[in-house]
């Protein structure tokens, strides 16, 4: 099955029964199959005038206590910049499928990228915190999408998933299983604050029509939901919550592969390159190379780089011109080798073991 | 139960300034609610940015304040997914024929069962009185400070033309009509729009030969045309004259819709 | 019933005082704490409202309220209502 039609049985096997979307290569295939699929599990699909739109309906549609979820690619991503600084603010649960191409601009629609690496992370004006996860098979195309909506409708907050365009468009066995865990978002208490959290930082979601009578609005708002703008203590006490939840969680939450701890040299890969790291891996058993696949990006749980003890070099291979290379930059005391390629060509395992062979 | 239940007595007096017309439209709206009988738990306000758009913080229902131009969106998503909730979406002159100008014919093309009240205030008033898609030519304004030089919209003739089923407009001068006109388009299966114009004292007025608010209502008063009227004008040859606001239904039919409860 | 201003709620936009029938509302003379100068009333209990809403079980008339902007126009109950019977003479 190819990529995005795993995530697309992924969204409906996680509960998803709403799609908003506009069509835009190379993510289309998503709404394609959401739109054969939908309306047989009882869902709705519409496709929208634009991505603008797209993610709004799919906030929308979320207030209604429906799982939602839009899929794009990178002009579409930046169009839906300032409704998903919506979400955020108004803790909505919702999933982003990116289905990363080469940009800036209209770029290159049928190569693969890793280019909105940071702006699902700061596209959107305003501190905040995201949640954005990278497969790199088809098979977690179908996981991963499961894993975002329950953690969508855990912490209550937009959910990125970044895969590429190589993830998107190959064909790989996928095992779908009889069933998944589907998390649920919990429901507020009926006469409680609607924005007052307890010690998680999530409050309880008021479903429209349930009878809560909620106001919901993207200014800064109090525990009643009601606009207060112009309180400098209020702002910075929920825009802190808001980064808090996600960031406070990021060790507990964090999703990853780890090969060979004790290694000296370690590759940190998420999405398609990983894939070329796995094959140096394979074609060089013993060689003490350690690999660290993120498949949860952002929070960005620097606390697993500290556990290669004895890693001097990081080489971070990336379809971008070194997006989260820097981020590990933060983080460690080694070095750390940006291995950019872009272009939309994955790196071969040569390219990347004759790096390894350089730092050595 | 009464308009005044549907109102969040905690959160009033509301923002907006004296004499501003978007009070009488909350007004005749909740009356047309209340007429038709809806239930707080059943019914949406949904808006976008803009002085209009403050409205639903003042209603005691479930309401989204959304981004600027993107309400009929928001609401297309809340309809499509509950087609049980009753949607309705306050919406102004700039938010709508502007930066939502295409979320406006495609709501309308799509025929979503929504109604939605334009406050039509011809000016942007939040961000301080600048022109706005509907500022008629020659309206100053702080960014048309020479006299508006581009054409207005006519948004009812835009929303007939896009497929809207109801379409009507008067001004909150008429809030009779204004409530009937509304109770009929929340009556309506499909896409319901009314504009309503209405008085900005503090922006469009005193830069307009608006001196008093009550300038501007006696305008409305004594230069609404109505649509019926006007066509008959037309047929027997006569000019209706310049500057005269056409009022009433544009368009009442019953193409088939979105989002309408089974 | 008795028409009442909210003292809270009211800006001094005076729209009352343009579409009342009876003319009951004239504009205030002097500004109240808030620096808000509130329509004065004159005799409001010419107000049908005020007269016949009991009678007729509905809200008659009822324009200056539903033009208010800010909410600020109510009739409240008096006292206790009685029915009362009303004989026409002829």
């Amino acid at each position: 099955m190819q990529g995005n039609t795993a995530c697309a049985e992924g969204a409906i096997a996680a509960g998803c029964r709403f799609f908003g979307g506009y069509p835009i290569t190379p993510s289309t295939e998503v709404a394609e199959h959401m739109a054969l699929r939908l309306p047989k599990t009882g869902g709705v699909f519409i496709q929208m005038e634009d991505e603008i739109a797209g993610i709004a309906s799919v906030i929308g549609a979320s207030w209604t206590g429906k799982k939602a979820m839009t899929a794009t690619s990178g002009p579409g991503f930046s169009l839906m910049m300032e409704n998903i600084g919506y979400a955020v603010m108004t803790e909505t649960p919702c999933v982003i499928v990116n289905i990363q191409r080469g940009g800036p601009s209209t770029g290159q629609p049928t190569m693969s990228a890793q280019g909105d690496m940071l702006q699902c992370r700061f596209g959107s004006h305003g501190d905040y915190s995201v949640i954005a996860l990278c497969p790199a098979s088809v098979q977690e195309m179908f996981d991963l999408t499961v894993d975002a909506f329950n953690l969508a409708e855990r912490f209550r907050v937009p959910v990125f998933l970044m895969a590429d365009e190589i993830i998107g468009h190959m064909r790989e066995r996928l095992i779908i299983p009889d069933s998944v865990v589907s998390g649920q978002r919990v429901p507020l208490e009926q006469g409680a604050l609607p924005f007052r959290a307890g010690e998680d930082l999530v409050p309880g979601f008021p479903t429209f029509g349930m009878g809560y009578g909620v106001h919901v609005t993207g200014l800064t708002h109090d525990e009643r939901g009601y606009p207060c703008a112009t309180s400098p203590k209020l702002h910075e006490d929920l825009v802190k919550r808001l980064v808090s939840k996600i960031e406070g969680a990021r060790d507990s939450i964090a999703s990853y592969d780890m090969v060979n701890p004790e290694a000296e040299t370690v590759f940190v890969s998420y999405g398609a390159p990983s894939r070329s790291v796995q094959q140096v891996l394979h074609d060089h058993p013993g060689d003490g190379i350690g690999h660290l696949r993120l498949k949860m990006v952002w929070p960005f749980a620097e606390s697993l780089l500290s556990r290669f003890k004895n890693a001097e070099t990081f080489i971070v291979p990336e379809q971008n011109l070194g997006q989260i290379s820097r981020e590990i930059e933060r983080h460690v005391d080694g070095d750390v080798i940006p291995v950019p390629k872009l272009g939309g060509d994955l790196h071969t395992p040569d390219d990347l073991y004759r790096v390894l062979a350089e730092v050595r | 139960m009464s308009e005044e239940e549907w109102l969040r007595q905690d959160r009033l007096p509301h923002i907006f300034c004296a004499g501003c017309g978007n009070g009488t439209v909350i007004n005749c709206t909740l009356s047309a609610v209340e007429q038709i009988g809806w239930k707080k738990q059943d019914t949406v306000f949904v808006s976008g940015i803009g002085c209009s758009s403050r409205a639903p913080g003042y209603i005691a229902a479930d309401s989204l304040h959304t981004t600027h131009g993107r309400a009929l969106a928001f609401a297309t998503g809340i309809k499509l997914a509950n087609p049980a909730l009753n949607v309705v979406v306050f919406t102004g002159d700039g938010d709508l024929a502007a930066i939502g100008g295409n979320h406006f014919i495609h709501a309308c093309r799509r025929n979503i069962d929504i109604t939605v009240v334009c406050m039509n205030n011809m000016i942007y008033g939040m961000t301080g009185g600048q022109g706005s898609p509907t500022t008629p030519a020659g309206g100053l304004s702080t960014t048309t400070p020479y006299g508006s030089e581009e054409p207005a919209f006519d948004l009812c003739v835009l929303a007939s033309a896009a497929g809207a089923n109801y379409v009507a407009r008067w001004t909150s001068y008429h809030v009779r009509e204004l409530t009937r006109a509304i109770l009929t388009g929340l009556e309506t299966p499909g896409f319901s729009f009314i504009e309503s114009l209405v008085q900005c004292p503090t922006n469009y007025g005193r830069r307009n030969r608006f001196k008093q608010v009550t300038d501007q209502i006696e305008y409305f008063r004594s230069h609404t045309i109505l649509v019926e009227k006007a066509g008959r004008m037309k047929e027997k040859g006569e000019e209706v004259p310049a500057g005269m606001i056409l009022s009433g239904e544009f368009v009442r039919r019953n193409r088939p819709a979105l989002g309408v409860r089974q | 019933m008795r028409l009442q201003i909210d003292e809270h709620r009211c800006k001094g936009c005076n729209l009352c005082t343009l579409v009342c029938p009876y003319r009951i509302f004239k504009p205030g003379k002097q500004a109240n704490r808030r620096g808000v100068v509130i329509p004065e009333l004159d005799r409001p209990e010419r107000c049908a409202n005020c007269r016949l809403r009991n009678l007729y079980g509905r809200t008659l008339c009822g324009t200056c309220q539903m033009i208010c902007p800010d909410q600020a126009i109510s009739w409240v109950e008096e006292d206790a209502h009685v029915p009362k019977k009303v004989a026409i003479e002829y």
